[in-house]
């Protein structure tokens, strides 16, 4: 399957980069990729990208794992991003776009004050909340939050740089 | 701070995720009446997105993509038979016969017929998602009945998905126990009579799991069994009764 074929690397990565259990990362990929092919509901292509709908499931799906907890006892990240999906590239293009893309994300993520990169990635990729990321690193929830907001607004400077928009 | 501008500098937090859950409804409240901050979500959200990009790509097991399809035909497959009470397959001598199992060059084609109509099945779903045009159910094509585990295989399960058009079936095992040394698992199909045939020899993965390609079609069979044979063909006829058996309809 096409989707599998191009998406599963990513997706079983970031599971298991939030789980680092390679059982449980299956499961979550697994579901996911379901989610995706049975549920009509949840996808609007004209709102955001398949990849995106698909990765995001995949984490909050393997947050849930980890955290123990149930989807309406936290706040879930959205999976219907108001992304306008303008693409009508080629598929070669888009994997081009993809691994351009990625060099970007990482030049950027890099180049983060460490701080800043702390925050936003506890919050991705460790499903804390912004409070639970204060007390962790000491700091008041102001600048919790200010940190998040000028690592995203850097990624966001960095990837529109690049004319890679359409994520 | 003006009630906005508090609303605003939390966008950030709400685009990660990282709100809780009463903060996020009333920040979501907010952002659908403001244009602005709706401009400052779309953008961040877009950052946001990136972020798992920056993980290096790591390819999942094979099985991960046969279990995968078989889950997405066995969701496609509407009608889900419940397992009625099972009939005797006790292994009477005379009637449980020996039968060949399944050539293992025979595997690959099967697999790959398998994988194509799999896929076709799967391309349909997707079709549907995207809501390019309807597609007729499945159904007609697609069958699935379970199995489950008794005795020292209580707890095991498998899922049968059965491709009529193609003639072949899928079983997504799981929770299996391991095997003892020198055995594998031995995959039956039984005639209403209880006349056994072999369908297949497998072992599980380590966490009990396996997708086996079953290439016999299952017309004429009313049951599907597994037992422990030995290593490394299995047996002509089974040893033991079953312990993990279903209903085929
Ligand atoms: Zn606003």
């Amino acid at each position: 399957m096409e989707l599998y074929d191009r998406y599963a690397g990513l997706s079983y990565a970031v599971a298991m980069r939030v789980l680092g259990d390679p059982g449980r990362a299956e499961d979550v990929v697994q579901e996911a990729f379901l989610k995706i092919w049975t549920n009509a509901a949840g996808f609007d292509p004209k709102k955001g990208s398949l990849r995106t709908w698909l990765i995001t499931a995949v984490r909050n799906r393997s947050i849930d794992y980890l955290r123990g907890r149930s989807a309406h006892e936290r706040q879930e990240l959205e999976l219907q991003p108001e992304l306008a999906s303008t693409s009508t590239h080629s598929d070669p293009w888009r994997e081009v776009s993809l691994e351009l893309e990625r060099m970007a994300v990482r030049e950027a993520v890099g180049s983060l004050p460490a701080e800043q990169r702390q925050a936003v990635q506890l919050a991705y990729f460790g499903g804390y909340s912004q409070s639970e990321i204060a007390d962790m690193t000491h700091v008041p929830l102001s600048t919790v939050k200010g940190r998040m907001r000028l690592a995203l607004e850097k990624l966001s400077s960095y990837l529109l740089g690049r004319g890679l928009v359409d994520v | 701070m003006s009630d906005h501008e508090e609303l605003e500098s939390t966008v950030a937090a709400w685009v990660l995720g990282a709100l809780e859950p009463d903060e996020a409804a009333s920040i979501r409240v907010h952002v659908e009446g403001c244009a602005t901050c709706r401009q400052t979500v779309a953008r961040l959200r877009r950052a946001a997105a990136a972020l798992p990009l920056e993980v290096e790509e790591i390819s999942p097991p094979a099985r991960l993509r046969e279990r995968v399809y078989v889950a997405a035909a066995a969701a496609r497959a509407s009608s889900v038979p419940s397992a009625p009470a099972r009939k005797k397959v006790v292994p009477a001598r005379g009637r449980w016969k020996p039968v060949a199992s399944i050539p293992f060059g025979r595997l690959p084609a099967l697999l790959a017929v398998a994988s194509v109509v799999l896929a076709l099945l799967i391309g349909l779903a997707a079709g549907n998602v995207i809501g390019r045009n309807s597609v007729p159910p499945a159904a007609a094509q697609v069958a699935r009945y379970q199995l489950v585990g008794h005795g020292a295989l209580a707890g095991a399960h498998g899922t049968v998905v059965n491709l009529k058009v193609e003639g072949v079936a899928l079983v997504d095992f799981n929770g299996l126990p391991p095997l003892a040394k020198g055995k594998v698992y031995e995959l039956w199909l039984i005639t209403p009579g209880g006349h056994p045939d072999s369908a297949a020899v497998f072992v599980p993965d380590s966490n009990g799991g396996k997708v086996v390609l079953v290439g016999l079609p299952l017309t004429g069979y009313t049951e599907m069994a597994v037992t422990a044979e030995d290593a490394p063909n299995g047996s002509p006829t089974p040893s033991q009764p079953p312990e993990l058996y279903g209903n085929l309809g």
